[in-house]
């Protein structure tokens, strides 16, 4: 079995996306959108409520659960000095309303999300990719450049920082745009093979045993 | 001549520090032998990836990831050992030490469970536990930093007089539960009996028992194959996207205890953050992991 992979430029078109099928690798180039905070998250949907407003508008781009240690100098340069993916499954009731209200067409980080999210992916055109845990030296040779940092009166790793990356990567597609759940498919899978695998267990044990 | 608080202090800072930067040579050795066996394509290049990262790290100096999580040591000191120190308030200094200096920083993840506040400090914090070890002439330190990617898929439940194919499934049921989150391949960690808090101490510390070494016991590695190979064959695969591994190992251990009996389970993630010092009375530190 081959593995494809596609090296592609953010924001991402219609075809791009929907070319895309979990298990290919993906190396992404342009800006991307950060944040590892659960507050972050309660906040974005406050906004899409109209309590606050955006801090940044992510329309058709990609917001990725990651967090970073990033810094403001004195000179008001930004700069990022790690990045690396946090559990995704944490958003798992963020990001129904997220994916729509911010308008994503990608998001991702590790872990994976639920097939509520893999729905609504799959309703607007996104995808989600799985990165890298314990990841951080490969994750940020791809930063470029950090063009900007919202929310930054929050601790480093729950502002949203704004990202120019090249060649991101590798990420792996953990579901796509057409409803498939790399995560959804393995754990069905686990499922199903529970009771051969205890009986498997159970006749080892025997043996063993006898 | 003693062991000494600036011993201490020094051990407290540079483990935390190194269990970021160095993925143990165990955890590698036994990554690169998955790749080897493993037959899903995307599985074996998430593994040569994971190579690929904590080699990068060392040249780097750098942290393999970016969740330092809070720190945990664990204490043994030699019946033997000579001692001029205070361990608490030198395991307190080390680590803020280690807070004020280390490059790059790390970021706030000592979370006060009460408020949700994040800061680098709090109540209790280090995690210490501490022991004794008959004949000894060292104190051995061991800092196990710890988060929540694979923290939170920890599980303990209390049987009474359960068959070895209760706790087995039980075991099994844990790992379906945890599936792709908690940064596969994993060394699952297991401890059976003795009293509950007791209970989830045998698997902590089996988590960070050297991997690939046999259990002595012929039980107990009986076990840990049946298991390694069951929680295998669901087939989460590495960083849980699919493939044929999901653990490195299952690691056992057993304490006698009562009619109830206590099963605790916790994982560590690939990177199997551990490292470890002896150090005796001339000065002589060793470091490892």
């Amino acid at each position: 079995m081959s593995v494809t992979e596609h090296d592609l430029k953010l924001p991402l078109t219609d075809e791009s996306v929907r070319d895309l099928k979990v298990g290919d690798f993906v190396y992404l180039t342009g800006e991307i959108f950060t944040t590892a905070g659960l507050p972050t998250h309660d906040r974005l949907l406050k906004c899409l409520d109209g309590e606050e407003d955006l801090p940044f508008d992510m329309t058709g781009g990609a917001l990725f659960h990651l967090g970073s240690l990033n810094e403001e100098a004195e000179d008001g340069s930004l700069s990022i000095i790690y990045i690396n993916p946090t559990t995704s499954t944490r958003f798992n009731g963020h990001m129904p309303r997220l994916i729509p209200g911010l308008g994503l067409r990608v998001t991702g980080g590790k872990g994976g999300l639920d097939a509520a999210c893999a729905r609504t992916m799959a309703e607007n055109g996104c995808v989600y990719l799985s990165f890298l845990g314990g990841g951080a030296p490969i994750l940020t040779a791809g930063i470029r450049k950090v063009t900007g940092i919202g929310w930054p009166e929050m601790i480093s790793h729950y502002r949203i920082a704004r990202i120019e990356v090249e060649r991101l990567g590798p990420l792996t597609v953990g579901i796509d745009a057409h409803g498939n759940s790399i995560y959804d498919q393995t754990s069905d899978l686990a499922h199903d093979k529970r009771a051969e695998i205890l009986a498997e267990m159970n006749s080892a044990r025997e043996g063993t045993q006898a | 001549m003693p062991i000494t608080d600036d011993m201490i202090i020094e051990a407290t800072k540079e483990l935390y520090s190194r269990a970021l930067r160095k993925v143990p040579e165990d955890a590698k050795t036994a990554i690169a032998a998955a790749m080897q066996t493993e037959t899903n394509e995307t599985a074996r290049r998430t593994l040569e990836l994971q190579l690929k990262s904590a080699e990068l790290a060392e040249k780097k100096d750098t942290f393999v990831c970016s969740d330092s999580g809070f720190p945990t040591y664990f204490v043994k000191v030699g019946s033997k050992a000579e001692l001029d120190c205070d361990f608490k308030a030198s395991i307190r200094k080390g680590y803020e030490v280690l807070v004020d200096t280390i490059q790059p920083p790390l970021l706030k993840h000592v979370t006060n469970p009460i408020t949700l506040e994040r800061g680098y400090h709090g109540k209790d914090m280090p995690i210490v536990s501490y022991d004794f070890e008959s004949g000894a002439d060292y104190v051995e330190i061991l800092c196990s930093p710890k988060a929540l990617g694979s923290g939170r898929w920890a599980a303990l439940e209390l049987f009474t007089f359960p068959s070895l194919e209760t706790i087995e499934t039980y075991i099994l049921d844990v790992a379906i539960k945890a599936g792709a989150q908690h940064c596969p391949p994993v060394i699952m960690g297991v401890g059976i009996g003795g009293s509950f808090d007791h209970c989830a101490g045998l698997a902590k510390k089996q988590t960070l028992r050297p991997i690939g070494q046999k259990n002595p016991d012929p039980t107990l590695a009986a076990m840990e194959e049946r298991l390694t190979k069951a929680v295998n064959g669901l087939g989460f695969g590495p960083m849980g996207t699919g493939g044929d591994t999901t653990v490195l190992g299952v690691h056992v251990d057993f304490s006698s205890g009562h009619g109830f009996t206590p099963v605790a389970v916790c994982f560590n993630c690939w990177i199997n953050r551990r490292a470890r010092v002896r150090m005796w009375g001339d000065g002589r530190m060793e470091w490892s992991e």
